[in-house]
């Protein structure tokens, strides 16, 4: 180890100058991922929390694993390869970007990489899946600033990217699995509900997703869902189903609960206050409702988290003035 | 308002509860500058011999407020400091205020007045702060409250048990000498949540005082804020000023009250995982710092702060060799920051975190060697809310956080920056290294600013309409 420190303490200083000067962000990503940058305080307060946004991915990477390693089981080692290609796209271009601008290479893809290839159908061709990540993390995020300052979540937005305009044969792609118990047909990350909701409970108590974003986004699902199949079982329910049967399955089917854990919970696209979390989550639950319910698509769980995405702002807006009504007295 | 946020950092080398006696130095090199005061009337010329608690120079800013001479000694003016050289070895007899005419000001602004500026001349005064702006209160002006502190959270800062324990006596008579300056203000005694045989002690003796309520607060960093406490009593910085002060300023006014004696000596807290015997020192204003550390046993390679581990100031031997008189403690950290492989990815069996990421949340707590390690890269900010919940002001330092780096002050003000009490743990449990206790403290003075900006104009307008 120490063998290794040393290597990179000798070759560090060939990167600050020279041709060598533009691959600097590269040479950090690689240096800090190994031995985090040995960065000390200049200013008060003089000793810091040792929780870094790399530990704070790697909560979500953790969650990942058992889910990917699902994947692999149900869909074959296709997976890997897709994941595989998002990564060399999205560090690619990450890495231009990070060069260009001569800033620090960002931890965000790390989550990014892993999530988009498991809200993509198993069989969705390479070239595709590159093209989506390459618009997911240029336009998703890269152009706003990178992870923290984007405002639409970058694996999102490269799969509506692929479904709108690439218009891949979506449906097909989707239910050409089979489902098995515990398990429901869909994209490769979303098959096996047990696990995703497990993720789902670690990620909350690690701190790293926030319960409320979760809890109103599936509870306003749940009760509209519930509502609808009481209100018009012909319509909306299942024969010999009661609501709450036909709610619970709700859940459990396509993108839903994935949507909630992973996607509609990244605390850099959802609102920055907890009364706005909760509002979010409603508008998302509101709108997977809607658009399944009543409108052509199979699946509205993207649309409704991109919807949510651009909404955050509002719901953060309404919670910042009730904050600040509670704090009007004080001071 | 309820107590929320706080955390009390894991930080190993508290202070123990005995107060130790140094062998006199050489030299005293008394600062001139300390974090509050500005003593830019010196009064003294150089090579003058002095005796103890003799005025030296005074704040002309902030009501003539002296720094007194801690020993008898020979001065010589510097820039920044006063050197006493030549101390006297025999305890000579401290001056006693006879320098300041009472008579002639109580004559001029009544008892009350007169004790007042009593307390000024004799140093108990530089004790008190206002619990909103922690700025030094006026002299003649009455408080609608005062917030009396006992204890002290930061690591690591002069604790009170330690201060109070052998002198309750003092202790009790100072509250009654400051409700003596009073007409009928309450005294909160805000008293740690723990079941100590001192804190009963305290609590038994203070029963009979109808003027002192006693206030519990809990125990986390920095839930004994004077501010926080003013708040959690329902009292608001609009309409007066509530005066704050800790056990060494009640401790002080009896002193000066009782005995007409200057307040010279302070107990210092010195601890941090950088020293082999952190203890508390009776020492005075001026004590050269290195003789401290060396009798604490501070070490190798080590970063010295002149307070406490989250808002002290990082000391340079060079720019101030003498202890200041605001100063409470020294908080000696390790001044590394060890790189281990893929640290980042280790359990954390021995690391404790804000945030529920370590496995050593299983672990009951501990303390901790913890240096001046950053621990990550510096990122934008992604939102994760620890600042907001650490925060004990129930501000959200990542929404004025964004605002500010922006440029927005309007809006980081709109947002209730001015509830900020500059604890420093937004800037501690941080994952993205944001350095948002410098941003707040540049936030505030750009917003204290504007306010004296826009009052300035205000009473422009109102003489140009009065002249009309």
């Amino acid at each position: 180890m120490s063998l290794l420190l040393g290597l990179m303490g000798r070759i560090g200083p060939k990167f600050n100058r020279g041709n060598l000067r533009a691959l600097r962000p590269a040479f950090d990503a690689i240096d800090s991922f190994l031995f985090c940058a040995g960065h000390r305080t200049d200013r008060a307060p003089h000793v810091r929390d040792p929780n870094n946004v790399k530990r704070y991915t790697l909560a979500v990477v953790a969650a990942l694993l058992p889910i990917i390693a699902a994947a692999v089981y149900f869909f074959g080692w296709r997976i890997v390869a897709m994941i595989g290609v998002t990564y060399v796209t999205g560090l690619a271009i990450e890495l231009g970007f990070a060069m260009f601008r001569k800033e620090a290479l960002g931890e965000g893809l790390l989550v990014t990489s892993l999530l988009y290839p498991l809200i993509l159908p198993p069989q969705l061709p390479f070239w595709m899946t590159a093209a989506g990540i390459a618009f997911g993390v240029v336009v998703g995020k890269e152009l706003f600033g990178g992870t923290g300052r984007n405002f639409l979540n970058p694996a999102l937005a490269g799969r509506c990217f692929l479904q709108i305009g690439l218009h891949a044969d979506w449906s097909s792609l989707l239910f050409g699995t089979a489902s098995a118990s515990g398990v429901s047909g869909g994209c490769a990350g979303e098959v096996c509900s047990v696990l995703i909701i497990l993720a789902g409970v670690f990620l909350v108590l690690a701190g790293v997703v926030n319960w409320r974003t979760i809890l109103s986004l599936l509870g306003s699902f749940a009760i509209l869902a519930g509502v609808a199949a009481w209100a018009s079982p012909e319509a909306f329910g299942r024969p010999g189903w009661t609501p709450p049967a036909v709610a619970a399955w709700h859940l459990q089917a396509g993108g839903l609960l994935f949507g909630a854990v992973f996607l509609a919970a990244d605390p850099a696209t959802s609102p920055v206050s907890n009364l706005g979390k909760w509002i979010y989550g409603v508008t998302i639950g509101a709108s997977t409702f809607l658009i399944r319910y009543l409108s052509g698509c199979v699946e509205g769980v993207m649309f409704a988290i991109l919807l949510g995405n651009v909404a955050a702002p509002l719901c953060d807006k309404i919670a910042t003035h009730v904050h600040l009504r509670k704090l009007r007295y004080e001071g | 308002m309820k107590p929320r946020g706080g955390y009390n950092v894991p930080l190993g080398g508290r202070p123990g509860p005995e107060v130790e006696v140094l062998p006199d130095p050489d030299a005293l090199h008394v600062p001139l500058a300390g974090r509050r005061l500005k003593f830019t009337d010196v009064r003294v010329r150089d090579g003058q011999a002095v005796r103890p608690g003799q005025v030296l120079a005074v704040d002309p800013e902030r009501y003539d407020v002296p720094l007194l001479a801690p020993r008898a000694g020979r001065v010589t003016v510097t820039n920044k400091a006063l050197v006493l050289r030549d101390l006297s070895q025999e305890q000579e007899e401290p001056y006693k205020g006879e320098q300041f005419d009472h008579a002639a000001r109580a004559e001029a602004a009544g008892a009350a007045g007169a004790a007042r500026r009593k307390l000024v001349d004799l140093g108990a005064w530089q004790f008190l702060r206002d619990a909103f702006s922690g700025q030094l209160p006026d002299p003649a002006g009455f408080p609608r409250a005062v917030v009396v502190t006992t204890m002290s959270y930061e690591p690591f800062s002069a604790r009170g048990d330690v201060q109070v324990a052998k002198r309750l006596a003092s202790f009790t008579r100072g509250l009654e000498h400051i409700q003596g300056l009073l007409e009928h203000q309450p005294i909160y005694l805000a008293v740690p949540a723990a079941k100590s045989e001192l804190a009963e002690q305290v609590r038994r003796t203070v029963r009979g005082y109808a003027y002192v309520k006693v206030v519990t607060i809990p125990r986390r960093y920095p839930l004994d804020h004077p501010a926080l406490i003013a708040r959690r009593l329902g009292l608001r910085s609009r309409g007066g000023s509530i005066w704050s002060l800790g056990v060494a300023g009640v401790l002080a006014v009896d002193r000066a009250m009782t005995a007409s004696l200057p307040s010279t000596v302070r107990i210092v807290a010195v601890g941090g995982p950088g020293v082999s015997r952190p203890t508390h020192v009776k020492v005075c204003a001026g004590w050269p710092i290195r003789e401290i550390l060396d009798a604490c046993g501070a070490a190798g390679n080590v970063r010295v702060l002149m307070g406490g581990a989250l808002t002290g100031e990082a000391w340079s031997p060079e720019d101030q060799p003498g202890l200041c008189g605001e100063c409470t403690s020294l908080t000696v950290l390790r001044d590394e920051a060890p790189r281990k492989l893929f640290g980042w990815a280790r359990p954390g069996w021995s690391r404790q975190s804000f945030s529920p990421h370590y496995v050593s949340r299983l672990r009951p707590s501990f303390t901790e060697r913890l240096g001046t390690a950053l621990g990550g890269e510096r990122r934008a900010c992604v939102s994760c809310q620890l600042c907001e919940r650490a925060c004990p002001a129930g501000i959200w330092p990542h929404l004025i956080h964004k605002h500010l780096l922006r440029g927005n002050v309007e809006r980081a003000a709109a947002l209730r920056l001015d509830l900020c009490v500059e604890c420093g743990l937004c800037s501690y449990v941080c994952p993205s290294k944001i350095e948002l206790l410098d941003q707040f403290r540049a936030g505030r003075k750009a917003i204290a600013g504007m306010a004296a900006e826009q009052d300035g104009q205000t009473r422009e307008h109102a003489r140009k309409e009065a002249r009309q």
